[in-house]
């Protein structure tokens, strides 16, 4: 525990760091001009005048000098002096405070401060925000010292910076956790905020400190390279003159190549690992590590240097047959003969193609490989490794291969804190530390195609194009990742969704009747995903409705996905019956190249939606198994093994399974309720279902058969599909009650339900009208009245033709 | 206060300032070393220059004595070379290390400059060639 220890404000430090603060930039630059003036007038006096007062203002000139000196190398930045809060305090913040300074004179010194300047910036804490937490006592300043103390030992800072008392004045209000998740902070981000901008300092040193790479005659003892130079990039050539790269993740990795190259062993490396790991930057790291004079690296790899192949510009220059093999090894020729030349083939797997048209440099790579007769790294992915491994073990048992994994949360967020600023200068934006933890999740969530730190970055770029006032938020992370991928992110805010999700049962009920059960729990797992209360961890809700065929199980899906996902096209639906064998899970999961329809790749492309498994009691065991964890953990595995997220679908499954022993209770007077859960054990019992698949459902939702006034209305709602078509032609219908139960009479069918009825309705209604309308009956801006007659007449003739 | 403000910075000017002017001197003076390569000509002073007829040679004698020849010809300009560079390189850090000498100097004795020109006004003399 730190000792208690007040503010000094008379100390040495506290005297110094106020002159430091006090001799501002103009006036730093006035010491100067007055130091040249002093020094020229002098020795005008002394020359011109020959005047031995300029031997005195030559003098003087010194002085200035000498403040302006001081100033630079000790005021502005005062060494730390451990044990007092005056010693530790960074030197722009203790010039800034009085002799007895009140938390909102801290908090307005910290605010000041290049810290307190990054936390506004990164994290939204503003003045305006810590005015609102401090007091202006100054017996409550001693609580923010000590916590200072504190939060600069966690995070292992040198100073109490403005970042650091930024942390501190949180700390010490009483009700911080629930502050900070206003903001959706916590304390740990807090923490790794002081984190990223002592980081950031640290690189700023850095590049203010260039490399030493080698000198004017560094490459004359090594051979020319014309061929290279035009069919290659030269990583080493830019290092030490822009900014130097950061390896955060993968130093291991790297450690590892230096150790290939500078032993005595095969003299290649392959970098194995999936896209956006970072593979091209650990050869960028290792390029410049060995141009680095002042790095630790075997002399046989010092100032080495890395060019990396440009497989396009090589095939364009090479068009005819073998022309390429002949190019590739003319460059590789001359890299071997001057002597100084690392090869990289990035992503490899493009120069070892064997379909028609593509090229395989097996054969030329392999000798070389073998004899180590030149350096070869090669990037690649897991999968293309393992390819090519089955065609030519030889080549792949020829390289020493250093497996490169993701990267860890902690390392994707240092790798993001680097990569943004080149973001932050070509797009004019400011991210924010929000937006990094947000691309974080989201990207690990939705995007598939690469793996971390790349991923996640990818997500943050796209996230700078909704930049809000010039700061990338959180917020500006979710529409990224909403307008690329079409998903709803958080809590629904705008007052239109939020008035369909609170009337989502009426919506639904336009288009489809009754089953209102089943229409309440979709539409409240929906409301709950939307209200940010479901587990975001499953699937939004997973149903399986059960009952015969016409009641409107498909038809709540389709509603559902109209009302509220954007279109029945936002349906993802699969007829079961066309996976009844087990080799069908192959083609359920198999990859979108290959098959576009199959589930994991529409779910890929379009993760918001409605999947409908339809007449689920048909699939495959082996397919139910499949999906077991798409319902309980809302992932499947697509073929390339790539996880697929459901947790953004309601899962919907049909089944006619049982439908006549619906039939029959309903017939015998019960109601759904009371054989709702004897019906589910019989479809157990009778082996249609087994009890580890039900149960992963949230609901078992059974739907009864449509009763005749459910029937007229299930007429009316086609009635109205109809008019609205009719609309166009400014002519509407209206059909007399008799006529409508007519119309139920011939299209219910107790095994179809309503399905025919649609049809009935139709050839009924639309024929009337078509004959009407060519007969010229009909003007625009008629009502057609239909009659029980006529509608007979039409059937009874559809039935005689038929 | 003041005093004390004096005293420190005259105790910075001889410990930290004074270790720091070193040190950007070592700086200055490594980066120069870099610059002109110094070791790698040192160690390589006798390599063909950029490899240029480097290399094992296959044939008749005639076509290897022609390849030694040619390859004595790479090393004679390599090093050659080599040491026009070291002897441009040698004068060019001879000077910096007589402009960084004369830094440290220059950096230990401006305290006393004021002293030197009050006591050079009041002795009243001029350089004598001005006249």
């Amino acid at each position: 525990m730190d000792r208690i220890v007040a503010f000094n404000p008379k100390s040495v430090r506290t005297a110094k760091s106020r002159l430091g603060v006090m001799l501002s930039r103009p006036i730093i630059l006035l010491l100067n001009v007055i130091a040249i003036g002093l020094l020229f007038s002098g020795l005008g006096l002394l020359v011109l005048s020959n005047m031995p007062v300029g031997w005195l203002l030559i003098g003087l000139c010194a002085i200035p000098i000498m403040i302006s000196e001081w100033h630079r190398g000790e005021l502005k930045s005062p060494k730390s002096i451990e044990g007092t809060v005056d010693g530790l305090l960074a030197g722009d913040i203790l010039g800034s405070l009085d002799k007895n300074p009140t938390p909102k004179d801290i908090a307005v010194a910290a605010v000041k401060a290049q810290g307190g300047i990054f936390f506004a910036n990164r994290f939204g804490i503003t003045r305006g925000f810590l005015d609102n937490i401090t007091t202006d006592q100054p017996t409550d300043s001693e609580a923010i010292w000590q916590s200072a103390l504190v939060v600069r030992k966690e995070s292992g800072s040198e100073f109490i910076s403005g970042a650091v008392l930024v942390v501190a004045i949180i700390d010490s209000f009483s009700d911080r956790d629930s502050l900070l998740a206003h903001m959706k902070l916590d304390r740990t981000d807090l923490l790794s905020g002081i984190g990223w901008y002592e980081h950031v300092r640290m690189l700023i040193n850095k590049s203010k400190r260039p490399l030493r790479t080698g000198g004017i005659a560094r490459d004359f003892a090594f051979g020319y390279i014309p061929l290279l130079k035009r069919f290659g990039q030269n990583l080493s050539e830019n290092v030490g003159r822009g900014t130097q790269i950061e390896l955060e993740a993968h130093q291991k990795a790297l450690d590892q190549l230096i150790d290939s190259f500078g032993g005595g062993g095969s003299q290649n490396a392959a970098l194995i690992g999936a896209a956006g790991v970072g593979k091209t930057t650990i050869v960028q790291a290792f390029a410049q590590r060995l141009m680095d004079a002042e790095a630790k690296v075997p002399s046989s790899l010092k100032f080495r240097q890395v060019f990396m192949l440009d497989s396009a510009s090589l095939i364009s220059a090479a068009p005819g047959r073998g022309e390429l093999e002949k190019l590739i090894l003319q460059v590789l020729g001359e890299a071997q003969r001057a002597k100084n030349i690392i090869i990289c083939l990035d992503n490899a797997q493009m120069f070892f193609e064997e379909d028609i048209g593509s090229v395989d440099l097996s054969n030329v790579l392999l000798p070389i490989l073998e004899s180590d007769s030149l350096r070869i790294i090669l990037t690649m992915d897991e999968q293309r490794f393992l390819q090519i491994g089955q065609r030519n073990a030889a080549l792949i048992n020829a390289l020493n291969r250093i497996n490169i994994a993701p990267a860890s949360h902690e390392e994707t967020l240092v790798v993001m804190q680097d990569q943004l600023l080149y973001v932050e200068f070509k797009r004019h934006v400011t991210v924010m530390y929000q937006a990094l933890a947000e691309a974080y999740r989201l990207s690990e969530r939705y995007i598939h195609d690469l793996e971390m730190p790349g991923r996640a970055f990818k997500l943050l770029e796209s996230a700078a194009g909704f930049a809000e006032n010039g700061f990338v938020t959180g917020n500006s992370v979710q529409q990224a990742i909403e307008q690329t991928v079409g998903v709803k992110i958080g809590v629904a805010k705008g007052e239109e969704e939020r008035d369909t999700l609170l009337n989502l049962e009426d919506l639904i009920h336009e288009r489809m009747i009754n089953q209102t059960r089943a229409v309440q729990v979709v539409s409240d797992a929906l409301r709950r995903a939307r209200a940010g209360v479901r587990n975001e961890n499953r699937p939004i809700g997973t149903f399986l409705f059960l009952g015969p065929t016409g009641v409107g199980k498909t038809e709540l899906s389709k509603a559902l996905g109209e009302v509220y996902f954007g279109g029945e096209d936002r349906m993802i639906r699969l007829d079961m019956n066309e996976y009844v064998r087990s080799e069908d899970v192959a083609r359920l999961i198999a990859d979108g190249a290959d098959d576009p329809n199959s589930l994991t790749a529409r779910a890929m492309k379009q993760p918001f939606s409605v999947v409908l498994l339809d007449e689920i009691e048909k699939a495959h065991p082996q397919v139910l198994t499949t999906l077991l964890q798409l319902l309980d953990e809302g992932i499947l595995r697509d073929i390339k093994n790539r996880e697929v997220s459901f947790r953004d679908s309601i899962v919907i499954a049909t089944s006619n399974a049982g439908a006549d022993r619906i039939r029959e209770y309903i017939q015998r007077g019960y109601k759904m309720k009371d054989f709702e859960k004897q019906f589910t054990d019989e479809l157990i019992s009778s082996n249609q279902f087994k009890p580890e698949f039900l149960n992963r459902f949230d609901e078992i939702v059974i739907f009864r058969p449509l009763n005749k006034p459910e029937l007229l209305q299930v007429v009316d709602l086609i009635l109205a599909g109809i008019n609205k078509q009719m609309a166009l032609q400014k002519i509407s219908i209206n059909v007399a009650d008799d006529a409508k139960e007519f119309l139920v009479e011939k299209g219910y069918d107790p095994r179809l339900g309503a399905r025919p009825m649609r049809r009935v309705v139709q050839r009924a209604v639309e024929n009337l009208v078509a004959k009407q309308m060519l007969g010229g009956e009909v003007q625009p801006g008629t009502v057609i009245d239909i009659t029980i007659e006529q509608v007979k007449s039409i059937l009874n003739d559809g039935e005689d033709v038929s | 206060m003041v005093m004390l403000l004096i005293t420190s910075l005259f105790r910075w000017w001889y410990s930290d300032g004074f270790s720091e002017r070193l040190q950007i001197t070592s700086v200055r003076l490594e980066s120069m070393i870099d610059y002109f390569s110094f070791s790698l000509l040192l160690k390589t002073l006798f390599s063909p220059y950029r490899q240029i007829s480097a290399g094992n040679v296959d044939g008749s004698l005639e076509v290897k004595m022609r390849a030694s020849l040619d390859r004595l010809f790479s090393r004679v300009i390599g090093a050659v070379i080599r040491l026009i560079i070291m002897t441009v390189g040698a004068f060019v850090a001879g000077v910096l290390v007589l402009y960084s000498v004369v830094g440290i100097i220059v950096w230990g004795l401006l305290p006393f400059l004021p002293i030197v020109g009050v006591a050079a006004m009041m002795m009243g003399w001029t350089p004598g060639w001005i006249e």
